[in-house]
Formats: C-alpha cells, sequence, structure tokens
C-alpha cells in the first residue's frame, strides 16, 4: 500500500490478527524507516527558535530522556506530534526527533529554519520497532540493555560496534523499544532478532489497530492543524509553564483552552453489534449529528471494533449514541481510553 | 444431477458461482480473500428478495475495509450460509467452497454462460 510516499505491507503472511495478538502475547517487529529522524545540535539560539513551536523547555531537557511532544502552529494547533530527547552522539550533545513521515515537508521547514545544519538521520539510519512483553529479552540477546532502563530512557548501544540509538518506547501500548540502525546493519540485526522463533515482522495494519487498542493519536486521523493539544486530550504533554511564554506559538489560545470548557471531547466508542467502525462515520444523539469518527478498527482484544472520535461537550454520556453504518443507524457504547491497560516500565516519567 | 452441473465461473466483482439444477451458489473468490485480509464479519443478504445482477446484496467486512458484494445475474435469494454470522473467518479459510455466502434461483441462465471461466478469471486478475 502506498503510505507517505513509501510503499509499505499492510500484513506480512500471517495477517493482520495473528501480527497483533503475538506483540501482546510474544513481541513483534515494525520496520517505521519511513519515519523522520534528525539530529540538531544543543546550541542555545537553535532551542531558543524551537521553543516557538515546541511546548517544552528544551533547555531543560533532560539527557538520555524522551519525551512526546508536538509541533504548534500560530493558534496552538498541531503541526505534528513527535519524540524529542537528548542525547550525546560521539561526545557531542544533540536534540534527536523522530516525527510522523506524512509530515516531512512541514517538520524539516521548521527545524532547518531553527537550525540550519539539521541532520537528517534517516538518510543514514533505519528505524525499526521491536515491541511486546517478550520484546526485552529478545533484544537483550544481541544487544546490552541495562537493566535499569526505562519507558522513555533512551541511549546508544552497539551492534557488531555500530552504534545504534535505542529508546525504550513504543506505539502499541507494550514494552518495547524503537531502534535507529545504521543501513549497512540493519538487514543483519533484524534477521538476528527474527532468529527467535516468537517474534515475526508486522506491518502497517496491526500496528494501527495496536495504538488504537491503546488510545493512541494518529496524525491526520486524531490530529491535524485545527485541533490543539488539549482539545485531542493530550495537555498532560504540555509543559504548562510554556503556556505562559509569548514565543510559544498559540500560548494564549492554550491558556484560555485549560481555563474554559471546550466545545468538543475525544472519546472512545465500542461496537454494540459485528459492525465495524471506521473514520468518518458520524454520530448522532436521538436527532443530531454530535461528532465523528477519525479512527476505527478491529479490536483482536476485545473481539469487537473499536474506535475513536470527536463529539460535542456538552452531549451527556449517559443518553445513547448512534453510529452511522452503511445508511443505517446503530447504538454504540462509550468506552474510556485506552481500551486496553498499557504495559509501560517505568519509575516516574512524564508520559502520562 | 440436474439438467447442467457446472463447471465454476468468476465475475469482475471477485465472486465465483456455480449452478446445479438452475440453483445458483454464490461466494467470493479465493484470490479476493486473500486480498480482502483477515474477515471479521458478513452481512447476508435477505431470503427471499428478488436481485438483479450487479445489485449491491450484502457486506464483507475485513479488518483492512468494508466490501460490498454484487449480486452475479438475476435471481431469487433463497438460502443463506448461516454458519458465516458466528464465523465469518471460514470465508479465509475456505473461500470457495465451505465459504459459500448465499444460493439463488436464476431466472437467465444465459448471464451465467457470459461470465468468466475458471482460466479467463486467472489471466483477468494477472492483467
Amino acid at each position: 500500500m502506498p503510505f507517505a510516499g513509501f510503499n509499505m505491507p499492510i500484513n506480512y503472511k500471517t495477517g493482520i490478527i495473528n501480527e497483533h495478538k503475538n506483540v501482546r502475547n510474544h513481541s513483534g517487529i515494525f520496520d517505521v524507516s519511513h519515519m523522520g529522524q534528525i539530529l540538531i545540535e544543543n546550541n542555545e539560539s537553535y532551542l531558543h527558535k524551537l521553543e516557538k513551536y515546541i511546548p517544552l523547555q528544551l533547555k531543560k531537557l533532560i539527557k538520555n530522556r524522551s519525551h512526546y511532544s508536538f509541533l504548534l502552529n500560530k493558534d496552538g494547533g498541531v503541526i505534528d506530534d513527535l519524540i524529542i530527547s537528548n542525547i550525546d552522539i560521539k561526545d557531542k550533545s544533540y536534540l534527536y526527533i523522530v516525527y510522523n513521515a506524512s509530515r516531512k515537508k512541514e517538520d524539516e521547514e521548521i527545524f532547518i529554519s531553527c537550525a540550519p545544519n539539521t541532520e537528517k538521520i534517516y538518510k543514514k539510519n533505519c528505524l525499526f520497532a521491536i515491541q511486546g512483553p517478550d520484546s526485552i529479552n529478545v533484544l537483550k540477546n544481541i544487544i546490552d540493555i541495562p537493566n535499569n532502563m526505562n519507558f522513555f530512557d533512551i541511549l546508544i548501544s552497539k551492534y557488531n560496534n555500530n552504534e545504534i540509538i535505542v529508546c525504550r518506547s513504543g506505539y502499541t501500548g507494550e514494552d518495547g523499544f524503537e531502534l535507529s540502525i545504521p543501513n549497512e546493519i540493519a538487514e543483519n540485526l533484524i534477521t538476528h532478532l527474527l532468529k527467535n522463533e516468537n517474534t515475526m515482522l508486522c506491518g502497517l495494519g496491526s500496528r494501527d489497530s495496536l495504538r488504537l487498542e491503546a488510545g493512541l493519536s494518529l496524525y491526520g486521523h486524531e490530529l491535524n492543524e485545527k485541533i490543539t493539544p488539549i482539545e485531542a486530550g493530550l495537555s498532560w504533554a504540555l509543559d504548562k509553564k510554556r503556556l505562559e511564554d509569548e514565543n510559544l506559538n498559540g500560548n494564549k489560545v492554550l491558556s484560555d483552552q485549560l481555563k474554559n470548557k471546550l466545545s468538543n471531547k475525544k472519546i472512545g466508542l465500542i461496537s454494540t453489534s459485528k459492525s465495524m467502525l471506521r473514520d468518518g462515520m458520524i454520530l448522532f444523539d436521538n436527532n443530531n449529528e454530535i461528532g465523528k469518527i477519525t479512527s476505527g478498527c478491529f479490536s483482536p482484544n476485545l473481539n469487537k471494533s473499536i474506535a475513536i472520535g470527536y463529539i460535542i461537550s456538552e452531549f451527556n454520556t449517559d443518553n445513547p449514541i448512534f453510529c452511522e453504518i452503511r445508511k443505517k443507524l446503530e447504538v454504540v457504547k462509550i468506552n474510556n481510553l485506552p481500551f486496553i491497560k498499557k504495559k509501560y516500565k517505568k519509575n516516574g516519567s512524564i508520559y502520562e | 444431477m440436474g439438467a447442467y452441473m457446472s463447471e465454476k465461473k468468476y465475475t469482475k466483482d471477485h465472486e465465483w458461482v456455480s449452478i446445479e439444477n438452475e440453483i445458483a451458489t454464490i461466494g467470493i473468490s479465493n484470490h479476493a480473500q486473500e486480498s480482502l485480509g483477515d474477515i471479521v464479519f458478513i452481512e447476508l443478504p435477505s431470503v427471499g428478495n428478488s436481485v438483479k445482477a450487479k445489485d449491491e446484496i450484502c457486506v464483507v467486512e475485513s479488518v483492512k475495509a468494508a466490501s460490498d458484494i454484487y449480486a452475479p445475474i438475476d435471481g431469487e435469494i433463497i438460502e443463506v450460509n448461516n454458519n458465516l454470522e458466528n464465523d465469518a473467518a471460514i470465508i479465509n479459510q475456505d473461500a470457495e467452497n465451505e465459504g459459500w455466502i448465499f444460493k439463488m434461483k436464476i431466472s437467465d441462465s444465459n448471464q451465467y454462460s457470459q461470465l468468466m471461466s475458471e482460466d479467463e478469471y486467472r489471466q483477468f486478475l494477472e492483467q
């Protein structure tokens, strides 16, 4: 399937549901090399310029930690969501940023305007994720992972004397790691991981159903330039101090939104029949349109279709809510996000 | 055996049809099943409905997408495969036998002769 200019597999041999279950029960490996990865020198003037777009105190980021954040436009809308880390590579301090393939053009325009010598390391490094409860053991067999590494810790490890960037993170709600691997050794490293018979390659299909069960947002669905992080239910990821800073895009809009009632809210939905809930379906109360589904899929864990969407805040969630599925209205059930319990290894991180 | 026990024929919408005693059995092809991926739900047509060729008559939902199933020829729906209600994945396992979807009494056997043979369908897929 064509995806953000890449030809990507929806699934490998055994199918989406099997890949999904294998990640929940064992582990699975995702090739996410289509995503953007850049290095920006940790230089005060660059950081100051970047702080116009990124709602974190970039000068205070702790070394070897990653943070979920955003690039914001003038109205506080989300240009992209990203993971930003402070890491030393060959004795030099950098911000390492991973961002969406579909937003490379917009993001890189900003990165380069703030830091002209931004290095696009996705040209020489692949990005893979290994996800699931067994990830740690599968990965430990081939590279060094310290025992005290927590969720969103990031470090440099080595495989055959080549440096790889290892971050304990992912997009499935499971424990796991993302690995930035030099192109020359990527195939060897992944083949080595796949020697474990309980792991397998997984495609975009299971990546989507896993992240949806975990209630995680996807750019272009739950997030876009017209939605702020607060409207998307992600205010936990904003550094509240930065909202007082005139240098941050949309700081006034965001502070106001924190104080006042929002017009829309994000919800989780479960199908009450066997019908599938899909992106774009319209939601109704007894009479009127009240919202829209932004992502939907079949949940292998719940054996039912699940979805994320936005509805107007004044809707009383004790009342029945209907979804228009192929011209018929079906009752759907509101469910708290996430649909599954997340299993991150952590002791004190800013991530939820 | 009836007046004609047919070979299996195929439509451009990836349905298969076989005919026995003027009763057509219809399902989706193995190729369609493979491209849809895991099938999780099927909305079966209503027994007793009269349909025309190309009418949308039921829907197969897979993890990837919802796909309409069209009537391959004119006729009346006389039976549906109720086993699929509880386990639509039967279509993934055996699309062209156990995974049959519905049967219809056909009104015009000429329409059937105009469908593709297995060889023609294979060529159609390669195009």
